[in-house]
């Protein structure tokens, strides 16, 4: 499964979104009224998420508001690291 | 597999009780009593359920001592499902008289322990998605006897953590609960006299006092999957005394 449809997935379950992976575009912001609206609590478990479905730690408060912006980000960070 | 509890203060009445409540109710679970110096009523304990109850030591005040205790764990048994806060102590004494030392030991751990334990098991909770944190605050948190500014102050702080903890954690499965239990056998000073206990008893609706296992039934209750949807609730446990 591609990654971003795979980080889709994965959010509804962990986070338990009420909507659809469609629901979410490649680029919507995840955080704040105009995206998804998640909160500081979601980020802490899309960290969380992130170590355990994929493996990708992350380093930093930086990188994880640098990374956790939207699907697009998330996800070119998840492939770059399984790349590397 | 079974799942593993952890209970700090196990040496004491009700750390006791409720490690004997799990042990005696829940034939899958592994209990680790966390103890420090004292140490030889949770060894009795632990004699009687060879197998399902280890001792720990573990310096509560210590953040590294927690993560010490929890590798500990994860090496003999399944990651942590439970957690209950329940060492406490309290050194009393009018504000007015109260040294520095009084007021930070009692708030080191009382309040700062139990900050150390939640941050050590949440990762491990929360990888889990799910977990219970059980914290034993006290009726003095509600009715803040003169003498226990230290106490009060340290299990009032108890229940705020509980409650903002508890909104943190719902969406990971994992819930945060505290009890405030009033008076318990084996569990008051042991320079109180016999006529001061029987003058205390006269003044609580059951005149009695509570058995440690009045209290562990409730903390057994807020452990258990059954009280999945009970988070950030703090249960007196005072016989109807507030």
């Amino acid at each position: 499964m591609p990654t971003r449809q795979r980080l889709k997935e994965l959010m509804i379950s962990e986070l338990m979104l009420d909507m659809s992976a469609d629901d979410i575009g490649d680029d919507t912001p995840l955080f704040g009224p105009a995206g998804i609206g998640l909160d500081s609590v979601d980020a802490l478990q899309l960290v969380v998420m992130l170590e355990k479905h994929f493996g990708f730690k992350m380093a930093d408060q930086e990188q994880a508001k640098r990374i956790l912006q939207n699907v697009n980000t998330i996800a070119e960070a998840v492939d770059q690291q399984v790349a590397a | 597999m079974s799942h593993s509890i952890l209970i700090t203060g196990a040496n004491g009445a009700l750390g006791l009780a409720i490690a004997e409540y799990f042990l005696t109710r829940e034939a899958d679970c592994r209990v680790f009593l966390g103890v420090r110096e004292r140490r030889d009523r949770a060894e009795e304990l632990a004699a009687r359920f060879p197998g399902r109850a280890d001792l720990i030591t573990l310096e509560i005040t210590a953040p590294e001592a927690w993560q010490t205790a929890l590798s500990e764990i994860a090496a003999k048994a399944s990651p942590l499902a439970v957690l209950i806060n329940n060492a406490g102590f309290h050194d009393d004494a009018l504000l007015a008289n109260m040294s520095q030392d009084q007021w930070s030991r009692v708030l080191d751990t009382n309040l700062n322990a139990v900050f150390h334990g939640c941050q050590a098991v949440l990762p491990t909770m929360m990888r889990q998605r799910q977990g219970r944190i059980v914290n034993i605050s006290s009726l003095s948190a509600i009715s803040s006897p003169a003498g226990q500014t230290n106490y009060a102050a340290a299990k009032a702080g108890v229940i705020g953590l509980t409650q903002s903890l508890a909104k943190e954690a719902a969406r990971m499965g994992i819930t945060v609960n505290a009890v405030c239990p009033g008076y318990i056998e084996g569990g008051l000073p042991a320079d109180w006299t016999p006529e001061h206990l029987k003058a205390l008893k006269m003044q609580l609706p059951m005149r009695r006092f509570a058995k440690p296992a009045e209290v562990a039934a409730a903390v057994f209750f807020l452990a258990s999957p059954e009280a999945s949807y009970i988070t950030g609730s703090v249960l007196k446990i005072d016989g109807g005394m507030l």
